[in-house]
């Protein structure tokens, strides 16, 4: 017997939500501090079932390029289910951090499953200002909630999804703080090496480079501020720094700002004769946090991707898409189709392949009376091109351990534009995810 | 003769002791509520008005006046989770976001009556003046001022009681008059090492009726911290320092 697509992860909520609600009611009374005694191994982590219902724009330039030679379709059902072990080892002075990341997915197209190591590393600290550590490990710099223009030894974040833990890189790192009394309170400097060959860090750039990179942080007068920078190698050099800081207790601004020199950019013309234009690309944001007496929290950003294709530049690339398509119908094969799917797996293709991208989220804090029920709405425009997505959300954490989050994406823009070209035009998720 | 100079000293001194008293109250009452440098075990409930509980545990570092650090244990979504405060200014380091956000005083980390500002209380002195002093039947009653705006309440209501200069009740209130919660000190227990305090705190609020927060303590005693923990680097490693 077979279930419809998509019921075993409902079964498995279900499941979930008896396994949460059986924990709650099986909690003590009493405090008892001893329970939480450093142990020399601990793990923990969480299982996740998602379960994704996409619209697909048939007509959008990536729809076209991923499902080339598939059965059209107007609608896919995919189904996730995610375990992520978080676990830590003490051993003397030394510590090893380690997180896994393991999902198997299912859709009607395809079947696939992942199992990486998001982080392994092992930490000495010597004195309490000074730590040392290597192996696998995400180090975050910036303080933009969607975009980080200074992360620069990460990979990408989702602006979708600016929370989620993401693989990190294999480098060798120190900590070296120092406080003092005065406007200059916390100084730390992070030096970084991160290696690149042939089987360690190989999406990050060219192999046979050692990378260095660093960031110095300053609290000075209740303004968070850091400056990073790394070195020519692997990727062009670059620079950069970033603040963060309280107006009022309620109401928090941030920025960033980044060069990278002599950034090699491939743009095409709707022919498809590829040029590389090479400059200094500047991106910055702008962001700001505000917290109003009733428990709205209200974020917005503006973001100048320096390394991303203007309006005219993402126009002629979504015109070489559709002239290849045609001459595929016409002859039955196009010699431009390659070069199209080759350049939409590059900077084309990138979540936001745009320069100027405006951010916003309202989110609600115990809407409607219910605590722990936490609407919100996120918008993320291109403001060259005038598309823009809405994603309306619904977030319960009133369970204890499991979080429930349901949202809608919702995308719209005109013909070549951003949003309008993107592979689906709208998506429904939901997820319950369980920690343990 | 004599009565008439001893009138006239009473009178000269009376308005420098009243004064003297309700900040000497104060600085006492931070003092008996725990050592100035001091680590503990804390466990919040968050009751709803159906009976259903959320709990949480953390474990708490306090060096100097303001700066404190907070590390969730329990529960399991929130394990790992860093809050620092210094002085004015908060942080919360979430794992999975792997760097620390600022939040305000006024928002609640655990999503609990209990807001920021409570979790990461630091000294009252630190961040009230005391505007008056009345002398009642078994307390006193400060009337307390937020010495600026940043702070979460703009004033305070506190009941300290006489003998062991422990409060027992603190209405706190918006700069409106708006009164946004009142905090009820109970159970005093000897946590050892001369600390005697209230080891239980509830709170209910009348913007949350129904709702009821209980802060239980656990294993508080005096402890000296290197400054350099109470930093936003520092936060990823903050659970070595427990024993």
């Amino acid at each position: 017997m077979s279930l419809p697509r998509g019921s075993w992860v409902r079964c498995s909520v279900l499941l979930l939500l008896s396994v949460a609600a059986h924990a709650s009611a099986a909690e003590e009374n009493s405090f008892d501090a001893s329970e939480f005694e450093k142990k020399p191994f601990e793990i923990g982590g969480y299982l996740q079932l998602k379960q994704e219902d996409f619209a697909l724009n048939r007509a959008g330039a990536f729809y076209k390029l991923g499902n080339y030679q598939r059965p059209q379709r107007d609608s896919l059902d995919r189904s996730t289910g995610t375990m992520e072990l978080i676990g830590k080892l003490r051993q003397g002075i030394g510590t090893f951090d380690f997180r896994t990341h393991s999902d198997l997915q299912q859709d009607q197209l395809a079947h696939d499953h992942t199992n990486l190591l998001y982080e392994g590393v092992y930490s000495i600290r010597p004195d309490p200002g000074v730590t040392i550590e290597a192996g696998k490990r995400t180090l975050r710099w910036g303080k933009g909630y969607a975009w980080n223009p200074i992360g620069f030894v990460e990979r990408p974040k989702d602006p979708n999804d600016p929370e989620l833990s993401r693989e990190g890189l294999v480098m060798a790192n120190s900590d070296f703080i120092f406080n003092r009394e005065g406007p200059l309170q916390t100084i730390a400097f992070t030096p970084v090496l991160l290696p690149v060959g042939k089987d360690v860090n190989s999406d990050f750039g060219a192999a046979g480079h050692l990378n260095p990179a660093a960031k110095l942080y300053l609290l000075y007068r209740d303004t968070d501020i850091d400056f990073a920078w790394q070195g020519k190698g692997s990727r062009p050099g670059r620079f950069g720094a970033d603040f963060s800081r309280n107006l009022t207790s309620n109401f928090e601004i941030h920025g960033e700002w980044a060069r990278i020199q002599q950034l090699a950019r491939p743009v095409t013309d709707s022919t498809g004769r590829v040029t590389t234009q090479t400059a200094n690309a500047t991106s910055y944001l702008l962001g700001l946090r505000y917290l109003t007496e009733k428990d709205t929290t209200y974020i917005a950003e503006y973001y100048r991707n320096g390394t991303g294709y203007s309006d005219q530049e993402a126009r002629q690339f979504y015109q070489l898409v559709e002239t290849a398509f045609a001459q595929v119908q016409q002859t039955g094969s196009s010699v431009l189709l390659p070069k199209a799917l080759s350049l939409s797996q590059g900077g084309y293709g990138r979540p936001n392949p745009g320069t100027d991208y405006l951010y916003f989220r309202a989110q609600q804090k115990d809407a409607l009376g219910i605590v722990y029920f936490q609407p919100s709405i996120t918008a993320m425009m291109n403001l060259q091109d005038r598309s823009y997505q809405v994603t309306p959300e619904l977030v319960y954490t009133g369970l204890k351990n499991l979080d429930l989050r349901l949202r809608l994406f919702v995308l719209q823009g005109a013909r070549w534009t951003d949003f309008g070209e993107k592979q689906n035009s709208r998506k429904l998720e939901f997820y319950a995810r369980y920690y343990f | 003769m004599k009565k008439l100079l001893w009138l006239a000293l009473c009178l000269i001194a009376l308005p420098a002791v009243a004064a003297i008293d309700g900040a000497q109250i104060l600085q006492k009452v931070d003092r008996n509520l725990e050592p100035e440098t001091y680590e503990s075990y804390r466990q919040l409930t968050d009751i709803q008005p159906d009976g259903s509980k959320k709990v949480s545990v953390l474990y708490t570092m306090k060096k100097g006046r303001d700066k404190v650090v907070a590390l969730f244990l329990a529960p399991a979504s929130d394990k790992g989770r860093v809050t620092l405060r210094l002085g004015d200014n908060m942080w919360l380091y979430i794992p999975d976001v792997g760097r620390a956000i600022r939040i305000t005083s006024l928002q609640s980390v655990t999503g609990s009556v209990f807001n920021n500002a409570d979790i990461l209380r630091i000294d009252y002195t630190a961040e009230y003046n005391v505007e008056a002093t009345e002398e009642q039947k078994d307390a006193y009653l400060l009337s307390l001022k937020a010495k600026t705006g940043e702070v979460a309440y703009d004033r305070l209501k506190m009941w300290v009681d006489k003998q062991a200069l422990l409060p027992v009740t603190i209405e706190c209130y918006a700069a409106s008059g708006l009164l946004l919660k009142t905090l009820h000190f109970s159970n005093i227990k000897d946590f050892g090492g001369g600390i005697k305090r209230p080891a239980t705190l509830e709170t209910d609020s009348p913007l949350y009726k129904g709702y009821k927060s209980v802060m239980q303590w656990s294993g508080l005693k005096k402890r000296d911290f290197p400054d350099e923990i109470f930093t936003l680097n520092y936060l990823p490693r903050v659970q070595e320092l427990r024993k």
